[in-house]
């Protein structure tokens, strides 16, 4: 059972090795996709035994309990739709001479690279391993981001290095205080362990647990794409190539806010509950507002999808804020809902992008449904997951958070919530009409999508509604993540 | 060794360590900036080797030596390297603040870093190495003040190296380190990334002529 | 308790400084002119400067006040009230509460603003060029000469000279703390430019639109200049002496000492004032003048630095023996 802990780490190093040896061919872009599904595959495994046993290790490194089970779900899930479609949308690159082989070969072997620290941020046992991960993975992406030598991509791609690296050196310096504390606390050389953490929570000094968790809470935001650090998420995510932009935008952020999840567990025992609301309220809000209003009137396609994932990290932050049960089940819920429909959108956007000649504009597309089915479907459901409506996962996710938040008496920050995310809503919905509506032109031809991205989009697309339709065994999963993470119900 | 020699030693590297941050903002040249980075990393190296020298801890001491060779002497010199390059201007462009401004924020930073630092000062007063922690609290916040005033590339990645020297010096003064491999994977982490901004530099330059920060304009809203 | 000795002590401050003033100029000097490869006039030579300066008649010029006449008096007053006081030869002066820090630097600074008043009441051009100058060097000078002594202060307990001097003497090891150090950085930058030697101005420059120092005594003739130059060299001397005495205070004499420490505490002082005055002027030949909107950015260092200095004081271990 504890080798299900270790097949996350070694599947997609193995590509990666694979990848970096033979270069970018026919069977290590499907090694790729292997060893995404292996993700999946175990994350699965992993839910059906979580429930008998809440804390599963291997040795002192790794341990999974039920949170780390449905972060491995959704890295999986996004990780196998990515990669799938990343087949095909490589070849056509290489085909066109939009990119070489080199580059191809550096491309499959820093996504594997990525999809390994992924797994390892989730599965580690030890904050500060956790930290050295999340790190690999800005360290792994900062190429990916800069794949296509454009201006613009360089631009991007510093700007994601340089502010990214800052937050997370904060990041290891509130790590450091909270060793200090801990060890202050009683904690041996281990001090830094989850378990060892949560047992002398009680012990830890305030002053210096409130210093190490404001730090904390500004540099793992950093990479979660919060407020005040958010400026780098726009340019980065547009920039990437499709399913880059998909994996970052779909799993790597909430990677990142897992990891606050797991401080805010210890935190609240150690401070009480109201430091890290408060905190996570008032972040959640500006960074809603923020994406809110940059979502009007945008012009690029990417750019939008982006600033969408900002929004949706804000209402996850303020979920987490309010802290019970429900909200924490909730958040996950829409956590894995977003994150499949954030894949489908971006492989759209990516397709869209390749039709149109490499521009993302929002004038330049139009007609999408009458010119490629699957791409408008596609799409249209992805989109419809983003507002929020029935029959889709999101649906459920934002009334539950929406009543977690009265249940902790945070109901005055609904109002204003709320109000954000129907302008987010309004700003959508014209955008995407304007795209997917009306009759094509002559100089709009359709759209031929390559078998890869069509497969990875159908299967995006049943995912998302059968998720919504009924979550099933995942439910309980949430549910005992919740109770893990400590919180009231 | 006694525990007054060990304590002037160990102030000694703390205040040295204040000292190069201050002169990294006073100094504009670039090369001038890389070997008091190398300075920095030297004094940062002295205190796990104090403290492993104090406590016959062979581990420490190791990875003391580690810190010295990779901030001392690897990471300057990959930045110097980088600023020789073709094209690559000596001097910084225009600051965003002059000298004397910048200056005076570095004092103001010293001391809010000092503010800052209470809470851990006042949970471990015993300790020598701990009363000296604010020192590494000033650098970071320092580097971050350099990190935003600067226009050239080359300097603001080394206003991140030295804001990780901050950091690691925190982390030595306050715990004697980190887990060892904790401390492996941060060392591996800013090698990458300092290698990371190095080619980033160069495709800046060959892609827009030179390396001034204001030419990215084009990504906005 | 005011004891004969300590008088004679303070006496022989004053007389000492006053005799020695122009002779450390001209020890500056004539290291600098053979540096630079020239015979130089003698170690000597501002003495016979000042002698035939009082040979010659005092002008006045028209339209000056009493600001101008009090000018040179007060700064020579000034000059020998902080030798009385200061820990110079003996830690034990009679004058020994006003050698407090802020008293000391009070009137370094009444000194400096009293030409400074002068050279404006002359209403020439250079007059006021000079003053504005000197008065935007001082402006930056003093709060880092009170936060380098007062860094030096806090492993001492006390703000008076004398104590921190005594504390130095039975604790070596306070110099080579974080604190002392920045001090004496800092120290260093301030003494050259309050007493106005290189890289802040030229002393033997001739060229009137870089002088600081000299442009506000450009309008003094006979006896008054003789008094200005004087009392310039004097404030030199005891900025000197103060530096080795607060960093390297061994030789100096106790607070009731006998005849033989007295002298000891003389010849250890002149010799310590000598071997500075020497590396001052040797350092000059190899610094080239500061740009005047250069100046403030190391002034502003140096209180950058006085700052580092008592924070690191206050907040470092203090070390004890």
């Amino acid at each position: 059972m504890s080798l299900l802990l270790l097949l996350p780490l070694l599947a997609p190093l193995a590509a990666a090795t694979l990848t970096a040896l033979v270069g970018w061919r026919r069977f290590t872009a499907w090694a790729g996709v292997a060893a995404a599904a292996t993700i999946l595959g175990c994350g699965i495994t992993l839910a059906t035994r979580i429930t008998s046993t809440p804390r599963i290790r291997f040795g002192t490194l790794l341990r999974a309990d039920a949170l780390t089970v449905t972060m491995l779900i959704v890295i999986g899930s996004v990780a196998t739709l990515s990669c799938w479609a990343g087949v095909g949308y490589l070849d056509a690159d290489l085909v066109a001479g939009r990119t070489t082989a080199h580059r191809a070969r550096l491309y499959g072997v820093l996504v594997a690279a990525f999809l390994t620290a992924m797994s390892l941020a989730v599965l580690a046992n030890d904050l500060g391993v956790a930290w050295v991960a999340i790190e690999a993975t800005t360290i792994a992406t900062a190429f990916l981001v800069g794949h296509r030598n454009t201006r613009a991509a360089l631009e991007a791609t510093w700007k994601y290095v340089i502010i990214c690296s800052v937050g997370i050196a904060f990041a290891f310096l509130g790590t450091v205080l909270l060793y200090f504390a801990a060890r202050h606390a009683g904690a041996g050389g281990s001090a830094l362990a989850l378990d060892t953490l949560r047992a002398h929570a009680t012990h830890l000094d305030a002053g210096v647990t409130r210093l190490a968790s404001g730090l904390l809470l500004v540099g793992y935001g950093t990479k979660a794409g919060l407020v005040p650090f958010h400026t780098w998420l726009a340019d980065a995510h547009s920039q990437a190539p499709a399913p880059v932009s998909a994996l970052m935008s779909g799993v790597l952020l909430s990677v990142a806010f897992s990891a606050l999840l797991r401080i805010k567990s210890i935190a609240d025992i150690a401070l009480g509950p109201g430091f890290l609301r408060t905190g996570l309220l008032i972040v959640g809000l500006a960074t809603v507002l923020i994406a809110a209003s940059l979502l009007v009137g945008q012009r690029d396609l990417k750019r939008l999808l982006a600033y969408s994932s900002m929004e949706n990290m804000g209402l996850i932050a303020i979920a987490a804020a309010a802290g019970t049960r429900l909200a924490i089940a909730a958040l996950l819920l829409h956590v894995l809902a977003h994150g499949i429909a954030k894949t489908v959108l971006f492989l759209s956007a990516g397709q869209l992008q390749h039709a149109h000649g490499g521009s993302t504009r929002i004038s330049d597309i139009a007609a999408v449904l009458a010119r490629s089915r699957l791409l408008g479907i596609a799409m249209s459901s992805g989109i419809l997951v983003l507002l929020a409506l029935p029959p889709f996962a999101t649906f459920a996710s934002e009334l539950s958070i929406a009543r977690g938040l009265a249940d902790a008496h945070l109901g005055w920050a609904l109002a204003p919530l709320l109000l954000l995310l129907a302008v987010a809503f309004a700003a959508l919905v014209a955008t995407t009409a304007r795209i997917l509506l009306g009759r094509p032109a002559t100089d709009q031809p359709a759209i031929a999508v390559p078998r890869t991205a069509a497969i990875a989009l159908v299967l995006g697309v049943t995912a998302s509604v059968t998720l919504g339709l009924t979550a099933g065994p995942l439910t309980h999963l949430f549910r005992l993540a919740a109770t893990a993470l400590g919180a009231a119900s | 060794m006694s525990t007054a020699t060990y304590t002037e030693l160990l102030d000694l590297a703390a205040g040295g360590l204040l000292l190069t941050a201050v002169l990294i903002v006073w100094r504009r040249e670039l090369a001038a900036m890389a070997r008091l980075l190398t300075v920095q990393g030297l004094a940062l190296a002295t205190i796990p080797l104090l403290e492993g020298a104090r406590t016959h801890d062979p581990a420490l001491v190791g990875v003391g030596g580690a810190v010295l060779l990779l901030r001392g002497v690897v990471l300057p010199a990959l930045l110097t390297r980088a600023s020789r390059a073709d094209g690559e201007p000596r001097r910084e462009s225009t600051p965003l603040l002059n000298t004397s401004a910048s200056l005076l924020a570095a004092a103001a930073l010293t001391m809010i870093a000092f503010a800052l630092s209470r809470p851990l000062l006042a949970l471990d007063r015993g300790s020598p190495a701990t009363q000296a922690a604010p020192t590494g609290l000033a650098v970071v916040l320092i580097a971050v003040f350099v990190m935003v005033t600067r226009r050239r590339a080359l300097s603001q990645a080394m206003g991140f190296l030295m804001l990780d020297n901050g950091i690691a010096a925190v982390a030595f003064l306050i715990t004697a380190g980190v887990p060892v491999i904790v401390e492996l994977g941060a060392s591996l982490d800013i090698l990458f990334a300092v290698i990371i901004l190095g080619v980033l530099t160069g495709r800046l330059r060959r892609t827009f002529g030179e390396t001034d920060l204001d030419l990215l304009r084009e990504l906005h809203e | 308790m005011t004891s004969a000795i300590a008088v004679t002590a303070a006496g022989l401050q004053v007389l000492g400084v006053a005799a020695a003033a122009p002779l450390v100029v001209g020890g500056m000097r004539q290291v600098r002119a053979r540096c630079e490869g020239r015979a130089g006039g003698g170690v000597a030579h501002p003495w016979r400067d000042l002698r035939k300066q009082l040979r010659k008649q005092s002008l006045r010029p028209a339209g000056t006040t009493a600001v101008f006449r009090l000018a040179a008096p007060l700064l020579a007053g000034s000059a020998l009230l902080i030798a009385a006081a200061a820990p110079l030869i003996s830690t034990g002066s009679p004058l020994d509460s006003t050698a407090d820090l802020f008293a000391i630097v009070g009137i370094l600074f009444l000194g400096t603003v009293a030409l400074a008043l002068a050279g404006l009441d002359t209403g020439t051009a250079f007059g006021g060029m000079g003053a504005s100058r000197e008065l935007t060097v001082t402006a930056l000078v003093e709060p880092t000469i009170l936060l380098a002594i007062f860094a030096l202060s806090i492993p001492a307990g006390s703000a008076n000279l004398a104590t921190i001097v005594t504390a130095t003497t039975h604790h070596p090891s306070h110099v080579v703390t974080p604190g002392a150090l920045l001090a004496l950085v800092a120290l260093v930058i301030v003494i050259l430019a309050e007493t106005g030697r290189l890289p802040v101005d030229n002393p033997s420059t001739h060229l009137e639109l870089t002088m600081m120092h000299e442009a506000m005594i450009l309008e003094y003739a006979g006896a008054r200049l003789a008094l200005v130059e004087w009392a310039s060299g004097m404030r030199l001397t005891v900025l000197l002496a103060l530096l080795a005495n607060l960093f390297l205070p061994w030789g100096i004499a106790g607070p009731h000492p006998g005849v033989a420490a007295l002298v000891l505490g003389a010849g250890a002082l002149a010799g310590k004032v000598a071997i500075l005055a020497g590396i001052v002027a040797a350092a000059e030949v190899f610094v080239a003048k500061l740009r005047l909107f250069r100046v403030p950015e190391l002034l502003a260092g140096s209180f950058l630095l006085a700052v580092l200095a008592v924070t690191a004081a206050s907040f470092l271990t203090p070390v004890s023996g």
